[in-house]
């Protein structure tokens, strides 16, 4: 569903790249997740991924972008934005200030498509559904808590049917609550069928929802693979990025021979459970 | 928080189509500014804006806003007019140099007159006008959804852009900044938080910006609504007899110098 080859960047009046060869490769309906420390390049790959640069802001991009087949720096935007959908950090920011109801605000993107009336309806509803956010459909999306405004922007995303949604870092301008439901709905979201590629600093949720990771450090791609397994690697804390107490407390636990060196390190609570059982056994034994 | 002015009531001058209060706006501005007298203004004021603004259950925002914008321009105008109106020569008062003279002050209430009729019809539509349904009803009536979003977004950015203000305030504040002292003093203090206050503002914009686009809003497609804006013959012919009424102003001052 997105491929990348190859592919490098500079922001324009700059010869410093921010993204230097990089490779990408994301099946569809599949969820992967992105980390890196900040100013690692995170929102520039969201940019690329999503077709903002090089049609908004300019610069060198090289290498090969292909995204739900279409090749993206030889499209337009208008036609990346019907492909690819993309969620921004601030969920005050994404609201269009241009509507009095989560209703209305939902059905904007559709009004710019030129989409008819009956059909917008049909969708807002069933995108509410689908979220869960039915009941927030005659506020105004003014009054809703962070979490709530996020979920009302990305399904003002989902409502646009785009194969493919990226969100940078979308939580992080949240508090825990709209954090969990933010994750909760990228659940249902992977049920649907949509390719999401989140971009995260919460290393332990996205174990529970990603199936793949990929680690941007020193301007590319350093790591790839099953998300337990990148998000417990030690090299994470030199990275900037840091693993959770599970795996630092498993990896104590190895080095002082508490737990076979062929152990799996955890990375959420769910994971530590598993280790656990392993420590007990062998505790026994 | 809110974004806009708009004060959400179901009057019928919030229920009005934002083209017909619009233009029922630039009516009153081209005419109070085409026959510059100081009672065209006081009608215009007695006979649309209060009535206007009683009917729509906003004349206390209304009232409150225009006051903050208007007392200190009216002040600075009739005191700078009124004591320094060249060619003045009926005087009421003298001190020094300084002679407050009647002709100084009419010439003041006639600018007055025209400021205050300006800023109470602006902020009566503002505050009567949810910026989404004007920016609906400006893209059903032909103008470019661009060119409407930026004037219902601009609307819209006066109360955020003063939360900002106060944030950085509020921060500087808590580092040791005092805003005691004599204005000038005030104002020096205050320059330096202009620069976070407008960088802060451009990103803001910037992400705003990819939001949108990346919700169509670039899209060739001619948009649609989901909610249509309402819509009367009245409204329309309403509306003509508005830029009837504004040519007219235009050509009253010239026929009267032809007659």
């Amino acid at each position: 569903m997105i491929k990348l080859s190859d592919v490098s960047y500079a922001y324009p009046d700059t010869d410093h790249y921010t993204l230097t060869n990089v490779d990408l490769d994301v099946p569809q309906g599949e969820v992967v997740g992105i980390v890196g420390a900040s100013g690692a390049g995170k929102t520039t790959l969201a940019k690329i991924i999503s077709g903002f640069i090089p049609h908004v802001d300019g610069g060198a991009l090289s290498g090969r972008i292909e995204v739900d087949g279409i090749n993206l720096p030889e499209s337009t935007l208008a036609i990346a934005v019907s492909h690819v959908g993309l969620v921004i950090q601030s969920p005050f920011n994404q609201i269009s200030g241009a509507k009095f109801t989560v209703r209305e605000e939902l059905a904007f993107g559709l009004e710019n498509q030129g989409v008819e009336r009956e059909e917008m309806a049909t969708r807002v509803g069933e995108v509410a559904k689908l979220l869960g956010i039915e009941t927030l459909l005659d506020r105004s999306p003014y009054a809703l808590s962070g979490g709530q405004q996020q979920l009302v922007a990305i399904a003002s995303m989902i409502i646009m049917r785009t194969p493919v949604l990226v969100m940078d870092e979308p939580t992080s301008q949240l508090d825990p609550g709209g954090t969990r439901m933010v994750f909760d709905v990228m659940s249902k979201l992977r049920d649907s069928g949509i390719t999401l590629v989140v971009f995260e600093h919460k290393v332990e949720l996205l174990r529970e929802h990603a199936s793949t990771v990929h680690v941007i450090a020193d301007h590319q791609i350093v790591a790839s693979g099953p998300a337990r397994k990148v998000l417990s690697d030690p090299r994470l804390e030199k990275w900037a990025i840091g693993t959770t107490r599970y795996t630092r407390a498993a990896a104590l636990a190895e080095e002082k021979s508490l737990l076979p060196k062929s152990t799996e390190l955890p990375v959420s609570l769910e994971d530590s459970i598993d280790v656990f059982k392993g420590f007990k056994n062998l505790k026994k034994g | 928080m809110p974004t806009s002015l708009f004060d959400n009531r179901k009057s019928v001058i919030h229920r009005l189509n934002p083209v017909t209060k619009l233009v029922a706006l630039l009516a009153i501005i081209v005419i109070v500014f085409a026959i510059p007298v100081w009672w065209v203004s006081a009608i215009v004021l007695v006979v649309v804006i209060v009535p206007a603004a009683v009917i729509s259950g906003s004349g206390g925002r209304l009232l409150s806003l225009s006051l903050k914008i208007l007392i200190p321009i009216l002040l600075v105008l009739f005191i700078v007019q009124g004591l320094t109106f060249p060619g003045g020569e009926t005087i009421l008062w003298r001190w020094g140099v300084l002679k407050l003279t009647t002709e100084g002050l009419l010439f003041a209430l006639g600018v007055g007159s025209r400021i205050i009729v300006l800023i109470l019809a602006s902020i009566l539509l503002v505050l009567t006008t949810h910026p989404g349904q004007l920016m609906s009803a400006l893209s059903e009536h032909g103008m470019s959804p661009k060119f409407a979003y930026i004037i219902s977004s601009t609307l819209q950015l006066i109360p955020a852009f003063s939360d900002r203000a106060n944030s950085i305030l509020l921060a500087q504040q808590a580092r040791g900044l005092s805003l005691k002292g004599s204005p000038f003093r005030r104002i020096k203090v205050m320059l330096p938080l202009l620069s976070p206050l407008v960088l802060g503002m451009f990103t803001d914009v910037e992400e705003r910006s990819t939001a949108m686009e990346a919700r169509a809003f670039g899209s060739p497609a001619k948009r649609t609504s989901l909610i249509p804006v309402p819509d009367t013959t009245l409204q329309r012919v309403l509306r003509w007899v508005f830029v009837a009424l504004a040519l007219g102003a235009i050509a009253t001052p010239i026929l009267m110098g032809i007659l």
